[in-house]
């Protein structure tokens, strides 16, 4: 980290605190808790005590529990044989070791599962930033859904637009692409953030190295995978595509799928579909995904299949 | 859909010479909602030569066409044609390995060995694939501790460490069963060198011409034992110990303390008792060697593992253990595979993040590896783990085309070799960046080091992934 | 029938017995979804009134779906016991609930009644019932079937002990397992959902977990829960299973998506009794769960609720060894919130109770909905008092292959220290041997230390 970068986060940390009510801890520990640099942390913590605050509050921040690698922890007293466990728990996200009290979880692990929970239903129940989708010079459409609470209760709404979006998607929109890009909230706006500016271009590039056409790429607000069919009618690309987040565990809330189908049609069979899931940068990353996913889309336009009639 | 591969590996070595084909079952394991994984998930042996006895024309020269023939002889008995086999591995090992004609023989063994077979040797290597052979790796996957296998054949005794499945180190000792050999009439006809002088310094007096004397060559083999009981750490190690080490090199790093042991090679089945009938029935100090060992005091102080192969253990370690398939997205030109013997420049991770410095390591690197033929073909091999996003994928590939321009602008293929699961995009970037992609390997999910050579075999998974060997000869202390 | 009522003075009226079902039942998303619920708490209650006055034999002579057009229809009645059906077919809907409440019932007759119903007949009751009604009615009733071991004994509480793993890696599985069984779940089975749905994968993640149960004498069965199909195939290459597992559903339209049927079942029935690892005589685990028609549009416009008691006639028809509901796992659109999906675990518990099965309980939810630990807990603890025969163990409540949040490892142990019951005998023994629990059942120190198993 240079002096300059440094420099700009404290300045970005008073601007906050100077905001006075809008200032809080939670504000302070997302500016610093990026950094693992030990000068940063220092100089942080220094600044976190400026005259504005209580002089009884204390400096310093407790520590992100979401950052703990919980696989290398093994918690159990006097334990059997605790290193061997360990070493073997590496390989697993399941929360295995992490304690006991009585009968009950130990207080680290409850506050890590509250955490963990936390995340994966905001990743639902939160939207993809705009200016995301600005960056990205996607435009944005919704389906028949109004709410979130009514597009998790009505999936067939998440599949439906009505006319004016309909008129909307033509009007933006290259019609008959060899290939049709979608994106979707889908059940976690946080893997639309966290995968989509990197898969993009990654598959957009993937689509020209195998010289296919792509249309015009678009967002689709409180999208579910078979609102790729009205699209598909609408615009009548060969092979559509919608990248959409995956309803989230509590490993990880990051996680994208992508599912991809030749000729789609408004109530076509789910087999007919082929998906790409788990794309998050534990499972397969976004970048690599982009390059996969280019290649099944040029194999599908070849054998002008999709899903289980797709040889690969 | 499942489908296999053939692998041979042969074995030439200081005694025996044998040949094993097995089949690799390679199958997508990814479920069908996510990108393949293509794996080997199943190894089976379909056929093992006898062990026949390696034709010399004498202690220094091979008999190659004695040899070939025992090869051409197994692929017959085994009913497969050289084009039947997709990989594997043919060494020349032990003492054999320096034998004057060793060069001579491998080019005619990869004539039979089919389109894939590589072709090599040295101590390092025969160490890993003995332990592999021996199911030692996977075993000490499981296992607690650090086991080491010693595998100790006619000429040398190669060592292998592991613990939890991850190799430690190796080391490989000049002894062997047969470094002293003697005559139906019970004549000493051969000493090593190495033992010459052993003998010579623990004051044991030896000569080729005597009267083999099973007392006295009882206590050159009980020294023999010290010293693999010393090359494991079991007792201290004495200043002649160090003279032993094949090819002037070097013991197990100290801080590698086995806790279990386990034996493989010839020797290993003359190991455990009982130790009766003629010493000399093999015409060499092997069973005394063997009975050495099972009565040398250092060897009883920690568990000993039973081997799934002893005498075959390199063998089925070359054949059986060498090939591992890539990442499942890939990218690579058509027809340029099976590619053989591509020498791997391993860029430091701390270069990888800086693009113009990864330039210039790449061409420095490049110029110098064969002055005489920069445009050679060459595995650039990368982590690739801080290539976090689209644009830094794009700054690598750069990086790449300036650096290897010398490569890229000749006639030979370039390889790039990533450990993280990149290889697609990448391949996809550089072809898209150059405008040509017929030139161009880029695997992943592939481990290795400076020093180390890589073949890459024809496609498998419906064309996703490949088979690559990786042949490390120096093992990166 | 009278199909009509009036609720101060307004008067609602109901098309058939599948609309008084539908608005009679409480509020559930699926029932939303498909336009059939309730439009008003008043009309809901006026539905449950009507629902009152219809008596056994109307609910069973008209089912939901025709018995002519519906395998799970003729299953449910062709698992009536004539003779006790007849003995109450003129009791309404409203008395029957009285009767099951009544002191005078005993337990012994309770357990006589369970096929003098269907399907339809234990979901209309359960509507009337309140939340306590169903707990207190529910603990009266106790079934103990037995595969190797036997479950469901009075002072028992057993678990499946759940340990998947991503990557269906036998080495992560059983490092799980290890652990769940030092918390002493797993006395239900041992049960692995795998990622991959293929016959060498199911007897991978078999052997790996036989050899542990083996090596560690643990009394048990086991079981990997891939398609029926698959499990056979398993089965058929010697795979060392206990028992059969498959979801089932309450239409027949459900279970053809689902690829089972009854023929399929008696044919895994058979094949497990000849070639399984176990003695039986109870050899089959379903799973079911509120929701599950719907999701796949299959439900024929029936409730939820009415659904779920249906597919009970299936399972009864088999005998099972375990029942296993999942109301919850879906998601929203079936199960709407935490409120939704307490009063369906105990709905269905209930019923199955009702219809004569050893109900395994999964109260659970899954990231996309408003539903909580505490609500996940809450639902647990009731369906413990309500006297559940087993719960499913996970690590901290969190599956990893699932995606999904159920009962863990810690809560089996805690729900049975609470109530002051213990794993079942024979696992129960073994536990005490290993000096995983002392004899009422309460963890030692050593409980917990999965590390203890390893070799």
């Amino acid at each position: 980290m240079n002096e300059q970068k440094l420099e700009e986060i404290v300045r970005r940390v008073l601007a906050d605190l100077g905001a006075g009510s809008g200032a809080d801890g939670a504000t302070l520990a997302r500016e610093i808790a990026p950094s693992a640099d030990a000068n940063l942390e220092i100089s942080g913590r220094d600044l976190v005590r400026p005259a504005s605050l209580p002089a009884d509050v204390e400096s310093g921040e407790v520590p992100d529990i979401r950052a703990v690698d919980y696989r290398e922890l093994y918690n159990v007293p006097n334990a059997a044989n605790p290193e061997e466990f360990k070493r073997l728990k590496r390989g697993t996200a399941a929360r295995l070791g992490l304690g006991r009290s009585g009968p009950r979880y130990s207080t680290w692990a409850l506050l890590r599962f509250w955490a963990d929970n936390a995340a994966a239903q905001d990743a639902v129940f939160s939207d993809v930033n705009p200016d995301l989708l600005e960056k990205l010079g996607l435009f944005s459409v919704q389906t028949k859904c109004v709410s979130k609470d009514q597009y998790l209760e009505r999936p067939d709404l998440g599949t439906q637009f009505d006319d004016a979006m309909i008129a909307k998607i033509k009007e933006r929109c290259i019609p008959n692409p060899q290939v049709q890009i979608l994106v979707a909230d889908g059940l976690s706006s946080t893997a639309v953030e966290a995968n989509v500016a990197d898969l993009l271009p990654s598959l957009e590039q993937g689509l020209k190295l195998h010289g296919l056409t792509v249309g015009t790429p678009f967002y689709v607000k409180y999208g579910r995978v078979r609102a790729m069919e009205p699209i598909a009618e609408a615009l009548n690309p060969d092979v559509i595509c919608i990248l959409l987040g995956e309803r989230p565990g509590l490993v990880t809330p990051e996680s994208l799928s992508a599912y991809i189908a030749y000729k789609a049609k408004v109530g076509m069979s789910e087999a007919l579909r082929t998906c790409v899931s788990n794309i998050h940068k534990d499972g397969t990353n976004a970048i690599e995904a982009g390059a996969h996913i280019a290649t099944l889309m040029s194999e599908m336009i070849q054998q002008q299949a999709s899903g289980i009639n797709l040889k690969v | 859909m499942t489908e296999w591969i053939l692998s041979v590996g042969i074995d030439v070595g200081t005694s025996t010479t044998q040949v094993v084909f097995s089949r690799l079952q390679v199958e997508n394991i990814a479920s069908s909602f996510s990108v393949p994984r293509i794996m080997i998930v199943d190894k089976r042996i379909v056929f093992r030569s006898e062990i026949h006895t390696t034709p010399l024309i004498s202690p220094d020269e091979i008999d190659a066409e004695a040899l070939k023939q025992i090869v051409i002889d197994e692929y017959e008995k085994a009913g497969f044609q050289p084009a039947d086999v997709g990989t594997g591995a043919a060494i020349i090992t032990g003492e054999t390995a320096r034998a004057e004609n060793a060069e001579q023989v491998l080019s005619a063994l990869s004539e039979l060995a089919g389109d894939f077979v590589v072709a090599t040797a040295g101590p390092h290597l025969e160490s890993v694939l003995a332990a592999r052979g021996a199911g030692i790796d996977e075993y000490s996957a499981h296992a607690r501790g650090v086991i080491a296998n010693l595998d100790i054949g006619g000429g040398t005794t190669n060592i292998a460490a592991y613990e939890h499945g991850q190799l430690l180190g190796t080391s490989c000792l000049d002894i062997g069963g047969r470094l002293v050999r003697i005559s139906p009439d019970r004549r000493i006809t051969y000493v090593s060198p190495q033992i010459v002088k052993l003998a010579a310094s623990a004051g044991i007096p030896l000569a080729v011409g005597d009267q083999a004397n099973a007392e006295r060559l009882r206590t050159l083999t009980r020294v023999m034992a010290r010293h693999l009981a010393m090359s494991i750490g079991l007792v201290e190690r004495h200043e002649p110990h160090l003279a032993l080490y094949t090819n002037e090199g070097k013991p197990l790093r100290s801080s590698i303390t086995p806790t279990s042991v386990s034996f493989s090679g010839g020797v290993a089945d003359l190991i455990d008792g009982p130790h009766h009938g003629d010493p000399f029935r093999f015409g060499d100090i092997g069973p005394l060697l063997g009975a050495s060992i099972d009565e040398d005091s250092a060897f009883k102080l920690i568990q000993r593992h039973q081997a799934t192969e002893t005498i075959g253990a390199t063998v089925v370690g070359a054949g059986v253990h060498t090939t591992e398939i890539s990442g499942s997205t890939i990218d690579f030109g058509s027809g340029l595979l099976p590619i053989r013997n591509v020498p791997i420049l391993r860029i430091p991770p701390e270069i990888e993040e800086n693009p113009e410095l990864l330039t210039l390591e790449i061409s420095e690197r490049l110029a110098t590896m064969d002055p005489d033929h920069p445009e050679q073909t060459v595995a650039i091999a990368l982590d690739g783990h801080s290539l976090r996003s689209f644009a830094d994928i794009q700054r690598l590939a750069q990086s790449i085309i300036d650096g290897a321009k010398v490569v890229l602008e000749g006639p030979n293929p370039l390889v790039v070799v990533l450990e993280s699961d990149r290889a697609k995009v990448l391949g996809q970037s550089l072809a898209v960046q150059r405008g040509r992609r017929d030139d161009l390997i880029c695997i992943d999910s592939v481990q290795t080091a400076n020093g180390d050579f890589i073949d890459i075999g024809t496609p498998v998974g419906a064309g996703r992934a490949v088979p690559v060997v990786v042949k490390t000869l120096v093992f990166n202390d | 029938m009278k199909l009509t009522t009036r609720l101060d003075g307004i008067t609602y009226r109901f098309r058939n017995i599948t609309d008084v079902l539908a608005k009679a039942n409480e509020p559930k998303a699926g029932d939303r979804l498909i336009g059939i619920a309730a439009q008003s708490n008043s009309e809901r209650v006026a539905a449950k009134v009507v629902l009152s006055e219809l008596t056994v034999e109307d609910l069973t002579e008209n089912p939901t779906v025709p018995y002519e057009k519906d395998e799970v229809t003729r299953m449910g009645w062709d698992s009536l016991n004539q003779p006790g059906y007849q003995s109450m077919k003129n009791m309404t809907i409203g008395e029957l609930r009285e009767w099951f409440l009544d002191h005078r019932t005993t337990p012994d007759v309770l357990k006589r009644s369970a096929r003098n119903f269907t399907g339809e007949v234990a979901a209309a009751v359960a509507k009337i019932m309140s939340s306590m009604d169903l707990v207190y009615a529910a603990s009266r009733i106790q079934y103990t079937t037995q595969c190797n071991t036997e479950i469901g004994q009075p002072g028992t509480i057993a678990s499946r002990v759940q340990p998947n793993s991503t990557t269906d890696d036998p080495e992560m599985i059983v490092l799980s397992l290890a652990e769940g069984v030092s918390f002493g779940n797993g006395d239900a089975c041992i049960g692995i959902n795998p990622v991959n749905d293929d016959a060498a994968n199911t007897k991978r993640i078999a052997d790996s977990c036989y050899e542990f149960m083996t090596r560690n004498e643990i009394p048990t069965q086991l079981v990997v829960l891939s398609h029926i199909t698959t499990q056979m195939e398993a089965v058929r290459r010697g795979a060392p299973l206990s028992m059969i597992f498959q979801s089932i559903a309450g239409t027949q339209a459900a279970n053809d998506d689902f690829g089972v049927s009854k023929a399929l079942v008696e044919e895994a029935d058979a094949l497990i009794k000849q070639q399984g690892l176990c003695q039986g005589p109870n050899l089959l685990y379903f799973e079911t769960g509120q929701g599950s028609e719907v999701s796949i549009g299959r439900d024929l416009g029936v409730d939820e609720m009415t659904l779920e008691a249906r597919t009970y006639g299936f399972c009864r028809y088999f005998r099972p060894f375990m029942v296993n509901n999942v109301t919850g796992f879906i998601g929203p659109e079936t199960i709407f919130d935490g409120k939704e999906m307490i009063r369906g675990s105990l709905e269905d518990h209930f019923m199955g109770k009702m219809l004569g099965l050893p109900m395994g309980m999964a109260p659970c939810f899954t990231n996309h909905t408003s539903i909580s630990m505490d609500d996940q807990q809450i639902a647990t603890m009731l369906l413990a008092m309500a006297g559940a025969t087993y719960y499913i163990g996970i690590p901290v409540a969190d599956d990893v292959m699932l995606a999904y949040q159920d009962t863990s490892y810690h809560d089996n142990a805690t729900l049975r220290e609470m109530l002051g019951r213990t794993a079942a005998p024979e696992f129960h023994r073994w536990m005490v041997s290993r000096e995983l629990c002392d004899e009422r059942g309460v963890l030692t120190e050593k409980a917990g230390d999965g590390s203890i198993f390893l070799k």
